[in-house]
């Protein structure tokens, strides 16, 4: 699969091993963490693109999580990640019903990576860049197994911020922004692997957790912790890197 | 930085937090400042270290005084069906939690407040009221609380009064469901006080009934929370997974507005991803506008290219695309203009320059286009005749291209030739001046009618063969070529006198170059009597008050039928035909000029009201009859058309209420219509009415037309004309007289006719 790498970041470079230092697992381990950086990157840029394209943060977030899941089984060396993700976009609009035009990505895309340029011409690059786009989804779903249907942990956390809400003083809660900060944890912790290793109803729970956390809301305690009552295994709050 | 939050934070957390911050926000001016004012964290609980951390680095973003939450909207959930909900409405989840019943007691106590609405059941009914079970809280808020056993007091003067004379309290009964609202609580002793009164309800939920509520109506949570405490294996996830609302695909959205969070301009903690920094350049359809403009540019070009080599067919199909890509492109819309108005096409090339003028005013190719096409169009007008369009046009092109030699030329030109038109016109109204008509209100007209047919009638014992029973026959015969004929020739010679009268008053101006160009439109009108293409849109002169086109159509119409009644029935059709043609014109010159037309139409409708049925609401003024009166004063000659003119005059005089005077004093016409800058169309109406009067119909239209046409309105000339032709008493259309109100006047009238005959009668039979 050719993906537009004139245009993309390349991926950075191994470094150069120093001879004896690392084993096996050393490198592999390096690579890994090479890996990580690198699915957050696009991950980062699936996140952007998403906004200025106007997504929603469902759509978004199936976006992110077909990517987890692609580069699972697959690897980074197979295949171009930045085209995945344009890819992934385009699929995810179509199964979040919010459909998103290839000409749109494309032009968001580009103009991401070369910044400030002027909008790409109605050419064979930009034909050829359109069929790559589809063609990968198409690479994609046969990955994926047409498994392109996930359930997200954001219809969870709204309701129980509403279930929460009302066990805090009205005043209280309309004084600490704790909706907003527990939504901007959600949508952040789609930048790891973290979205596909936990079901959505701990992700939610423990995304609202350390939002009441942080500041420092009491709730009241009875026989059980609220968020005990949510779900039925205690979460530790898994906090990825920001 | 929200000082309060970082405070309550830090109370929650301890002191390794507050060591923490420091050290992560040493650089952060806000931290600075209320740093100072933290107190010693009292407790010291156990903290998972890295959440510690986090707070620590993202203090500056969590803590961010524009980091609120926007207020969701606070609405009542309406207690609907459970098909119904649009989100699962969960019960109070301290039911699952099993907190402890003191800390129920507490939380509510505490965040109770007046104005919230809570349900109860009537356990006791005293004298003095009765008392409730709180089984649940209503409106926001959702506690459990219906094992607590508490007792709230709803006092009888809390209760709003039936009206009718019982004990109120008798209305209820012990088990009732009661929704009623806080109106007093008192933590220390632990009573609440409840009401029944919508006064005492909160602002946001001042729809919701209080009083009694059958058992359906018990909030949803409630009824929930009922079944989930009966019932243990019922989990929180069970009921929130069975619930409707939960499936409701478009929850998300609706919740994200409930909770108040906006999903446009996503909130998030890493730093990279704040709002603030992304462009609007970068958006994406921000990029596709730039893109198509772009594209469309392309195709233009080639399309152009085409153009130069002829191949025109081509060059269409590729602006055609580049508008497909880019529609209202500046550049495609230029030049598909210039290749329309090459084949031809001028109308079609004039609405692309339009067009892309909108969007871009300055472009220079888009208005030297449009002001050639334009001088084209008039020229192609000029020989239609349709002069007053064409000067209209030519000005049009002059404003956008000063320096356009054809343009110039063809202005001058064209101006000349109206202010000759106009000054013929002038002389012509000038003979009419001494039969001045008057504005009459419907009564006056009607007694005038009466009159009319009384001096008819004695004119016609007199003379066994007079000109007005022949006319009269030949009216109500319609055998009209030879009084038409008549007509037409009296009206040329009018308007001949006409124009020579206006020439030696009028100055020129523009104005009155306008004017005169719409009378000479109307002469040339008159010139070809009863042509199908000219004379109906002059005859059209009625018109109600109301929109110009829809004036204009029904103007044509009353004038078709007017003009039958004038001249034949054949010729009627004939001028139908020809108002048609007519009428797209003056609906295009009509929307420079509505309230000309209006008043047009007004006059217009006035002298064919006895005519038609559908007479649009005159005013009925002093005007009218001060005109009247003037009038009355050279009653020689038409009567008929006096009436018609008076009644022209006093729609007229109605929508002008000065215009009265211009009626009034013939004479003076020039100073008056001087002072009449103000409604300078409405002047041309007076002018044309007057005309009108004058020669009929004809008149009338031509000024209505010359008013559309001319793009500014002519006061003075207009005025000045009005009156000339308001004194130069018009044409003998007396023989239409008769007909018209006969024809128009229901039966009753024509009874009064006779009595009035037969009073005559006895009269002249008594001095005898």
């Amino acid at each position: 699969m050719e993906g537009p790498s004139s245009r993309v970041l390349s991926t950075p470079d191994r470094p150069p091993c120093p001879p004896g230092r690392r084993d096996s697992g050393g490198v592999a381990e390096s690579e890994s963490a090479r890996d990580i950086k690198t699915h957050f990157r696009v991950c980062r840029f699936i996140m952007e693109t998403g906004v200025k394209l106007c997504m929603r943060s469902v759509p978004v977030a199936t976006a992110c999580v077909l990517y987890h899941r692609f580069f699972e089984r697959a690897g980074l060396r197979d295949y171009e990640p930045y085209l995945v993700a344009m890819s992934c976009l385009y699929l995810a609009g179509k199964v979040e019903e919010q459909h998103i035009r290839t000409r749109d990505i494309i032009n968001v895309s580009h103009r991401y990576f070369n910044s400030s340029s002027s909008p790409l011409e109605c050419d064979k690059e930009f034909w050829d860049l359109r069929d790559s786009v589809v063609q990968c989804e198409l690479l994609i779903l046969r990955q994926l197994n047409f498994h392109v249907c996930f359930e997200h942990p954001h219809k969870y956390l709204l309701h129980y911020l509403l279930s929460v809400k009302s066990l805090v003083n009205r005043h209280a809660w309309s004084r600490t922004p704790v909706a907003e900060t527990s939504w901007a944890l959600l949508r952040d912790c789609y930048h790891g692997g973290m979205c596909i290793r936990h079901i959505p109803q701990h992700i939610a729970i423990a995304t609202l957790y350390l939002a009441l956390n942080s500041y420092g809301v009491e709730l009241p305690v009875g026989e059980r912790e609220w968020w005990q009552v949510c779900v039925c295994v205690c979460v530790c709050v898994c906090v990825c890197k920001m | 930085m929200d000082k309060d939050l970082l405070r309550q934070c830090l109370t929650y957390h301890g002191q390794s937090l507050l060591d923490k911050l420091k050290c992560e926000q040493i650089e952060n001016p806000d931290f600075q400042t209320v740093v100072s004012d933290l107190c010693k964290a009292t407790c010291d609980r156990y903290d998972n270290p890295l959440v510690e951390q986090f707070i620590a680095r993202k203090a500056d973003i969590l803590f961010c005084p524009s980091w609120k939450t926007a207020t969701g909207q606070e609405e009542e959930q309406v207690e609907e069906e459970d098909a119904a909900e649009p989100y699962a409405v969960m019960p109070p989840v301290e039911l699952f939690m099993e907190a402890s019943f003191e800390e129920r007691r507490v939380m509510l106590y505490r965040d109770l407040e007046k104005g919230d609405i809570v349900v109860g059941r009537i356990n006791n009914i005293r004298e003095y009221g009765f008392f409730l079970t709180l089984l649940c809280t209503a409106g926001g808020l959702k506690r459990d609380i219906e094992d607590l056993e508490l007792s709230a007091l709803c006092h009888i003067r809390e209760i709003p009064s039936t009206g009718s004379h019982d004990d109120p309290l008798s209305y209820y009964q012990i088990g009732d469901f009661i929704r009623a609202a806080v109106k007093d609580i008192d933590r220390y002793q632990e009573k609440v006080t409840v009401s029944l009164h919508q006064a005492s309800l909160s602002s946001k939920m001042e729809h919701v009934k209080l009083g009694v509520i059958p058992r359906e109506e018990l909030p949803t949570h409630y009824s929930r929370s009922v079944r989930a405490a009966a019932d243990s294996s019922e989990t929180y996830e069970c009921i929130l997974h069975s619930c409707h609302g939960y499936h409701n695909p478009s929850v998300v959205d609706y919740l994200l507005e409930k909770v108040g969070i906006s999903d446009d301009h996503p909130p998030s903690m890493m730093r990279g991803l704040q709002s603030k920094l992304f462009q609007e350049e970068d958006f994406a359809s921000v990029i596709r506008k730039k893109q198509s403009a772009s594209w469309a540019l392309k195709c233009v070009r080639a399309g152009v290219d085409h153009f130069k080599h002829g191949r025109h067919v081509e060059a269409m199909n590729e602006y055609n695309k580049a508008l497909d890509i880019d529609t209202n492109n500046v550049e495609a819309l230029v030049a598909r203009g210039a290749l329309y108005a090459n084949k031809g096409s001028i109308m079609k090339a004039i609405t692309d320059f339009e067009l892309a003028l909108v969007n871009c005013p300055d472009h220079r190719n888009a208005k030297k286009y449009l002001c050639q096409t334009l001088v084209e169009r008039g020229k192609q007008l000029e020989e239609q005749e349709k002069l007053v369009t064409a000067e209209g046009l030519y000005r049009r092109a002059l404003s956008l291209d000063d320096l356009n030699p054809e343009a110039k030329e063809a202005l001058h030109k064209i101006t000349d030739t109206i202010q000759k038109s106009i000054r013929l016109r002038e002389e012509a109204l000038a003979k009419e001046q001494e039969k001045a008509t008057s504005s009459q209100t419907s009564a006056e007209k009607l007694r005038k009618i009466l009159k009319e047919e009384k001096r008819m009638k004695k004119k016609r014992k007199r003379s066994a063969s007079s000109s007005s029973s022949s006319s009269n026959s030949s009216q109500d015969s319609s055998s009209p070529s030879s009084t038409s004929s008549n007509r037409r020739r009296s009206k040329k010679k009018k308007k001949k006198r006409r124009r020579s009268e206006r020439g030696s008053k009028r100055h020129s101006r523009i104005s009155s170059r306008e004017s005169r160009r719409s009378e000479e439109e109307e002469d040339e009108v008159e010139w070809y009597p009863a042509p199908p293409n000219t004379s109906a849109t002059f005859l059209n002169q009625r018109g109600g008050p109301g929109s110009g086109e829809e004036e204009e159509v029904e103007e044509k119409d009353a004038e078709d039928r007017r003009i039958s009644q004038l001249y034949s029935l054949s010729g009627a059709s004939d001028d139908e035909e020809s108002d048609s043609s007519h009428k797209e014109r003056k609906r295009r010159d009509r929307e420079e000029s509505k309230a000309g037309k209006k008043k047009n139409s007004e006059e217009r409708g006035r002298g064919s009201s006895e005519r038609r049925n559908k007479s649009k609401d005159r005013g009925k003024e002093d005007n009218r009859r001060d005109s009247d009166s003037k009038r009355r004063s050279s009653l020689d000659g038409d009567r008929k058309r006096k009436v018609s003119c008076s009644s022209a005059d006093s729609e007229y005089l109605r929508r002008s209420g000065s215009k009265s005077e211009y009626l009034a004093n013939s004479a003076s016409k020039h100073p008056e219509s001087r002072g009449r800058h103000d409604s300078p169309r409405r002047n041309s109406f007076d002018g044309g009415r007057y005309e009108n009067r004058g020669r009929g119909g004809i008149q009338e239209a031509e000024e209505t037309r010359g008013e559309k046409d001319s793009f500014k309105g002519k006061p003075e000339e207009e005025s000045s004309r009005s009156e000339e032709r308001g004194s130069g008493n018009h044409k003998n259309k007396k023989s239409d007289f008769p007909v018209r109100p006969k024809k128009e006047l229901p039966t009753n009238l024509l009874d009064i006719f006779s009595k009035i005959a037969q009073f005559e009668k006895e009269k002249g039979g008594r001095p005898k």
